[in-house]
């Protein structure tokens, strides 16, 4: 072995802020206080499982011929449709939002904190919210929950590009500055390419988002399958409900896989 | 010509840049600016383009004030002098040519360069710059798959590109290793001399500045501390520069002095 250097002081190790642990009391008195108010308990699962059994054994037999039925293909057809077009609307709007919703690309103080407010307002409506505004406004059908999704998507597509903006290689944004390019060019030759990939991305993931944000809106009068299903519920035709709930699941899913696929070739 | 006449700049953090700096460039000199890091030699260059605004004294390009220049001025400033960078500041994610292309947009209509439609002129252009650096065949390549060097000869196009009547490059082979950083320092000393473009190059190293300079600016705290031909930059006036002599320290052992060998960042 070989001989140790000379002893020093060891540095002193800096004392934890005593308001980490404050803190995380807090959050656990919260919890606890919360679970109390809706007198949140797992028992039930339980005890009351039986109850629900002729419900579920009605589930249990899907009627799979009511998937063939013409109302129920345009229904879902309606669905993917307003999925496909709030999905390209949202997105092309957030996009140039996002561009002004970022000091990288929006030189104008006043302009910047306009965009963010208006983007922050769009984002405080859940999307059920927005879905009641726009049947009020349009009347029912899937025009209404287009417009709905349409807003949902400008929220989170916008809120997530600007924060890549934010973060993009500013070394190109100087080389376009010292060649002596505006504020537009830069931001088309600088900016777009370094966020396309990160913007495709969130359009997927948003348009997966969409599939089932489409179906819950219909519920509210937007049309689709989501009517559909609120239909035969009332009807409590659970055997064509359980058709409906599967192919549902299957179609979401073979979405969710080609999106993640094509998200993940995106990533390179 | 370049003209700073008594030109400060402070930062808001209240670093001295530069201090009180009187300097003359005429056109068609190739000047390499050598000094430590924080010397000032990078506030001197991004002066001259704007990139730093001075906050005393005069500075003029080519009869255009820089001091007080309006946004619209600036650009147009700009648009007449080419800057290369250290870290090539390529946009990687897109083409070889796109990248060239930037050094037209000051002549294309912000329309077109939105919907990426450049006239067939300003392409020509772009290509033609990429055969003055030698790598026209590259034209297509995405940025990010070429080497340092490549990168480099890319941007240098852009610049090129431009039809610039300065010049500046800030640290432009401090990423590169000695062997690359030769070429590039050949390069922008073949366009000086068969353009007559007035160059203005940082530099850390003096051997570099020795090789290809026609005129050394020596800068220490903001001020210039040595102005000179490469044959008067001496020993002596390293110690002036950097504030020591050079020691055996400053030479690394065990490492081949013949560039051609030689490996590793070249600082």
């Amino acid at each position: 072995m070989t001989t140790a250097p000379p002893r020093s002081a060891r540095p002193v190790r800096p004392r934890r802020s005593p308001l980490v642990g404050v803190v995380l009391i807090a959050l656990v008195a919260v919890t606890i206080a919360a679970g109390l108010v809706i007198e949140f308990d797992l028992l039930p699962l339980v005890t009351r499982f039986t109850r629900g059994w002729s419900v579920i054994s009605q589930f249990l037999l899907p009627d799979w011929a009511f998937l063939v039925r013409p109302s129920t293909v345009a229904a879902l057809g309606t669905t993917l449709a307003t999925a496909v077009v709030s999905t390209a609307v949202g997105a092309a709007i957030a996009l140039v939002l996002s561009l002004l919703a970022s000091r990288v690309t929006n030189r104008s103080g006043a302009l910047y904190r306009v965009v963010k407010l208006l983007l922050s307002m769009v984002r405080s409506l859940p999307d059920i919210a927005w879905g009641l505004l726009f049947v009020a406004f349009v009347g029912v059908g899937a025009f209404a929950g287009t417009l709905a999704l349409v807003m949902f998507n400008i929220g989170i597509i916008a809120k997530l590009t600007a924060e890549t903006v934010d973060a993009v290689d500013p070394g190109p944004l100087e080389a376009a500055d010292a060649a002596g390019a505006n504020t537009a060019q830069r931001a088309r030759v600088a900016v777009l390419p370094q966020i396309l990939p990160g913007f495709a991305s969130y359009t997927m993931y948003v348009f997966e988002l969409n599939v089932r944000a489409a179906t819950v809106l219909g519920m509210v009068g937007a049309g689709g399958i989501g009517n559909l299903l609120a239909i035969e519920l009332a009807r409590f035709n659970y055997d064509n409900l359980s058709a409906l709930i599967v192919l549902l699941f299957v179609v979401v899913l073979l979405l969710d896989q080609l999106s993640g696929l094509l998200r993940r070739r995106l990533a390179r | 010509m370049i003209r700073f006449s008594k030109v400060s700049v402070r930062y808001p953090n209240g670093t001295v840049g530069l201090d009180e700096v009187d300097l003359d460039i005429p056109d068609g000199q190739f000047v390499v600016v050598v000094g430590l890091s924080g010397a000032g030699k990078s506030t001197l260059v991004r002066s001259i383009n704007g990139l730093v605004t001075t906050t005393s004294g005069e500075l003029e390009v080519n009869g255009q004030r820089v001091d007080g220049a309006s946004k619209r001025q600036l650009r147009r400033l700009r648009s007449r002098i080419g800057m290369v960078f250290q870290s090539f500041n390529l946009v990687t994610r897109t083409t070889v040519l796109r990248n060239v292309l930037v050094g037209r947009l000051h002549a294309t209509p912000t329309w077109r360069s939105l919907l990426g439609w450049y006239r067939k002129e300003d392409v020509e252009l772009a290509f033609q710059a990429l055969e003055r650096v030698g790598i026209v065949e590259k034209a297509y390549t995405r940025a990010s798959q070429l080497s340092g060097g490549q990168r480099q000869r890319v941007a240098i196009a852009r610049v090129l590109a431009q039809h610039p009547e300065v010049i500046l490059a800030d640290e432009p082979v401090a990423s590169l290793d000695p062997p690359t950083a030769n070429l590039v320092m050949r390069d922008l000393q073949r366009i000086n001399r068969e353009l007559g473009i007035t160059t203005v190059v940082n530099l850390h190293f003096l051997d570099l500045a020795r090789a290809y300079a026609q005129r050394i600016i020596g800068m220490r705290a903001g001020r210039i501390v040595f102005d000179g031909s490469p044959a008067e930059a001496d020993d002596a006036v390293f110690t002036e520069i950097y504030g020591r002599s050079l020691t055996a320290d400053d030479l690394l052992p065990d490492v081949d002095v013949e560039l051609d060998d030689a490996e590793g960042p070249a600082g």
